[in-house]
């Protein structure tokens, strides 16, 4: 018979089960609060890091404010983020609005064009308009210099609006999520009065729907600037080979300096310093509006259904919309890499090139380092879902069943990863492994780097997807397995698993994918043994070979869509939206 | 089988605290069929929930079969997978991804108790048998009805441990028909089985029914326990007499040794109160009685017939005494041509309790 104190217990009522979970649930915050403090404090060091020779002091931070180079990088930065915020309102706005409050025929196929919009990788997109819109090289220019006769190429695609234009692309997906959800939330009747009342349907979209939607709208905003502030992948792949930097880029810079440049750690954690803080006033803003969002919401029960727009032949013009935007976003950049990929060398297409399409990039390609990539890639999407849902589930478990305070913690602490961006997380445990762990524990150049970045970077999502989903279970369920005997551990394998399964698949595939796609970390972190799949397409881009970068990307498209196929169809069914 | 005391338990709530429990002791033998009712709010689910272990108190002491599974001093705590109880949940907790048979198998089969598989088998079968349930043995418990699935919950706790049993308002969920022909099984069932059954609800005709020994609880408080006649009775105060049916309430002073005067004039009570003392009369609306002879018989008075409903079984009329409307039930319906009656109360029908501030109506 087990004794424990009453007064010991942390957690709820389920005893010494509840404070292993806890312990569980603790990991992440903890590494994140790790990462954190390590990129303050290699910010403060001068000199070798970490080493008794370090001189600590202020002098990095004064060095990179009175840079004027820092300062048109900062400057790019916030033209790149607001031209990329407006670029995926311009879209995923009216696209929204289009799928919850119209008549629009085809609505699963809004759905399906946008929410797979979210898993097809930045670099993609950004890729295929290098190959658009390149000064040199892009078709676009070249046929516009042929027709009109030009001196030089009339479209720069490497410049921060241009840069900004892509990401937006890319973003106007995550726009549409956003807002579309808060056009469902809004009450229609309000509109319905209004309409009652006699205005047309343009004067309730402009003078009643829109003021509605503006907070919803803001926190839109707010979301994609964080997003949109700290990208890496769509600057990298458009800016480093033109020399045109953002903050993330500049940061890459530094810590692989071209040529015979040394690493400049303490800059690089002076940079990061500064945008854990911008995130973290961002998030803090993007928390306030929507906590006023709540206030005056205007709340719907289950029974509204919203009066749709009739749109009559504007359909068509609609459709003529959405079918533009998934043409430049998503279909013609696969088309131009698929392109690239099988022609010897790059230049428009024409028929004469057409005959030369050939399969030679595929077998000129390096394929050890490619094998090596889909190893670890590999490794990657196997083991970091199962960790994100046995980590996300404990945190969830936790907070939706647990009484004491320090659920709260938990909660925030969940929460965490999803203010800092995953540049950040790269960083810090770039430093980390380097400084603190150094030769001690050998993570620096592991997968396993890599892997508890990810885990900690898709925690956010996870915890809230199975947060709402356990919160729909009754509690009783799982009290009437304690009481009839089955331990923690049995009662979440046999009663709460099975119960929230698709939840739980949903979970596992898009942290999947995600972790497919991802390029971020991978770059930062990579070393040699570690490169991932999309890591190898990066290094192929960044030294030039286009045609390779394409062949591979190609590979990986192949792999990757039968799973988006498949998450499509199960995304469906659990209702979970990515962020 | 189940003693408690001193049991408290409170609640940290957004706008302070609750007391959900406040030192409670109760004593619950075993083969007793124990009912706990009390209005809605006044912590009975909180009391089972502390005995199953699924709350910690706060203190006081709990023992189960005679071992001490929860106490503040020394400190104990056993958690609920090793109180080994059966228990019904309001919502009847049927896991729904399971068939019938297998929901209640798992506690069996991968519970604390671990029991061989062949013999979970034999005993899903007796369970299921018991409540006559073995026809839908392999259906998913959520293809079931509302009594079925309650059926189910109560096979899964039996099965679990038929010793003790703890069931928290199991029959809300039910329609009024079902509700009574399932009061009469699970009592029925109790007896057969000799299970110790703690069984908690908000409905005191279903208390008084089912129950070997009632407890009413208010506000965290017992504030009688004892057999069904006798609580409903021998009440002994005014909030108990009251819970337990309607009471029609007078206001009185004991004029001399047993006798007391009240807005109905001079009344014969079985009481030892003081000469003097205040008092509180009540009875039961089943104990007026019409006597259509005779005058002369103690504690009768001459009333005015008043409005009647007609409640299928029986009559509930009120009737006029000195300006005071008292309530009546009878088969029929007081009748006589000047529309008044003579009206009795035996002195025994007479609760008598210390005055206070209620007034009868
Ligand atoms: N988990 C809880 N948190 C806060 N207050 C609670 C909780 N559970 C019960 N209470 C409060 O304790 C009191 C008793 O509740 P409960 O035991 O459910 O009553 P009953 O079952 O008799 O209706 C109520 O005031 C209720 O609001
Ligand atoms: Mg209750």
């Amino acid at each position: 018979m087990r004794q424990t104190s009453l007064r010991f217990r942390l957690l709820g009522e389920k005893g010494q089960t509840s404070s292993a979970l806890l312990s569980l649930a603790l990991v992440p915050m903890a590494t994140i609060l790790v990462l954190v403090t390590v990129m303050f404090w290699v910010s403060i060091q001068k000199g070798a890091v970490g080493t008794p020779s370090a001189i600590y002091t202020l002098n990095n931070y004064s060095e990179v404010f009175s840079d004027p180079f820092v300062l048109r990088v900062a400057a790019n930065t916030v033209i790149f983020t607001i031209t990329a915020t407006l670029v995926a309102l311009l879209f995923g706005l009216p696209i929204a609005w289009l799928a919850e409050r119209s008549n629009v025929p085809g609505k699963t196929l809004i759905y399906a064009i946008m929410t797979l919009g979210l898993l097809i990788p930045g670099i993609y997109t950004a890729m295929g308009w290098t190959l658009i819109a390149h000064p040199r090289i892009g078709i676009l220019n070249r046929w516009l210099v042929d027709l009109f006769n030009l001196n030089e190429a009339p479209i720069n695609i490497a410049t921060p609006i241009g840069m900004g234009f892509v990401q937006g692309l890319s973003l106007s997906a995550l726009a549409f999520i956003l807002t579309a959800q808060m056009f469902r939330a809004m009450n229609p009747t309000l509109e319905e009065a209004a309409r009652v009342h006699g205005m047309g349907y343009g004067k309730i979209l402009w003078r009643v729907t829109l003021p509605l939607a503006r907070p919803g709208i803001l926190a839109a905003v707010i979301y994609i600037l964080t997003i949109g502030i700290a990208t890496f992948d769509i600057p990298a792949i458009l800016g480093l080979g033109n020399r045109v930097y953002m903050l993330s880029t500049f940061i890459y810079l530094k810590v692989h300096p071209q040529g015979a440049g040394l690493p400049e750690y303490g800059i690089t954690g002076v940079v990061g310093a500064f945008m854990i803080i911008v995130a973290g006033l961002l998030t803090l803003w993007y928390s306030q509006v929507l906590r006023q969002g709540h206030r005056f919401e205007v709340v719907t029960g289950k029974g509204y259904k919203p009066a749709l727009v009739p749109l009559g032949r504007w359909s068509i013009a609609a459709w003529c919309f959405i079918g533009g935007y998934t043409l430049i976003s998503k279909l013609l950049p696969l088309l131009l890499i698929a392109y690239a990929a099988l022609t010897p060398y790059f230049v428009p297409p024409s028929l004469a090139m057409m005959r030369q399409l050939s399969l030679s990039h595929f077998y000129g390609m390096d394929w050890e380092l490619v094998l090596r990539g889909l190893t670890n890639t590999a490794i990657l999407v196997t083991v970091v879902p199962l960790a994100v849902l046995l980590l996300g589930f404990s945190i969830s478990w936790l907070i939706v069943r647990s009484r004491s305070r320090a659920r709260y913690a938990l909660e925030f602490g969940a929460f965490l990863p999803h203010a800092l961006p995953e540049v950040i997380l790269a960083i810090g445990a770039l430093l980390l492994s380097l400084f603190v762990f150094g030769t001690s524990i050998p993570l620096y150049g592991s997968v396993w780097l890599i892997a508890i970045v990810y885990v900690v970077a898709r925690l956010a999502f996870a915890t809230r997807a199975l947060n709402g989903s356990l919160l729909q279970i009754h509690r009783e369920l799982e009290e009437a397995a304690f009481v009839a005997g089955l331990s923690t551990f049995r009662t979440a394998w046999r009663v709460l698993l099975p119960l929230i399964r698709p939840t739980l698949f949903s979970v596992w595939i898009w942290s999947a994918l995600l972790v497919y796609r991802e390029l971020t970390v991978a770059v930062f972190l990579a070393v040699h043994d570690n490169i991932t799949l999309p890591a190898v397409i990066w290094s192929y881009w960044y030294s030039g070979s286009i045609n390779k970068a394409s062949a591979v990307t190609l590979l990986m498209t192949l792999v990757l869509a039968p799973l988006i196929l498949a998450a499509w169809c199960f995304g469906r069914r659990s209702q979970v939206s990515a962020q | 089988m189940i003693s408690i005391s001193r049991l408290q338990k409170r609640f940290n709530v957004s706008d302070g605290v609750v007391a959900a429990i406040r030192s409670l002791d109760l004593e619950i033998a075993e083969g007793e069929l124990f009912v706990i009712v009390g209005a809605s709010g006044s912590g009975k689910t909180t009391l089972l929930r502390c005995i199953a272990g699924l709350e910690t108190p706060d203190a006081g002491e709990i023992r189960i079969a005679g071992k001490v599974v929860s106490s503040d001093n020394p400190p104990t705590w056993i958690p609920p997978q090793q109180r080994k109880l059966g228990m019904v949940f309001q919502s009847y907790a049927v896991w729904p991804h399971l068939t019938v048979c297998e929901n209640i198998a798992l506690p069996l089969a991968e519970g604390s108790q671990r029991i061989p598989r062949r013999e979970v088998a034999q005993r899903v079968q007796e369970a299921l048998r018991l409540v006559q349930l073995e026809e839908q043995s392999d259906r998913p418990a959520t293809l079931l009805s509302g009594g079925q699935q309650q059926r189910v919950a109560l096979a899964r706790a039996i099965a679990v441990n038929s010793r003790i049993v703890l069931m928290d308002e199991p029959l809300s969920n039910l329609d009024a028909r079902l509700r009574e022909e399932v009061r009469g099984k699970i009592r029925e069932l109790a007896k057969q089985l000799g299970s110790t059954v703690l069984y908690v609800t908000h409905d005191q005709i279903e208390a008084m029914a089912i129950a070997d020994k009632i407890a009413l609880m208010q506000a965290g408080e017992l504030l009688q326990v004892g057999a069904p006649f006798e609580i409903y009775h021998k009440p002994t105060c005014a909030d108990v007499a009251e819970f337990f049916g309607s009471v029609n309430w007078l206001d009185a002073q004991v004029v001399e040794a047993g006798v007391a005067d009240s807005p109905l004039g001079k009344l014969q009570i079985e009481s030892s109160s003081k000469v003097g003392d205040k008092v509180l009369l009540g009875f039961r609306p089943e104990c007026l009685s019409l006597s259509d002879s005779g005058a002369n018989c103690s504690n009768s008075f001459q009333a005015k017939i008043g409005s009647s409903t007609f409640l299928g079984d029986q009559f509930i009329y009120t009737v006029i005494v000195n300006e005071r409307q008292l309530f009546g039930k009878n088969r029929t319906i007081p009748q006589s041509p000047d529309g008044t009656a003579l009206c009795r109360v035996s002195p025994s029908d007479i609760m008598v309790f210390p005055s206070r501030s209620k007034n009868g109506g």
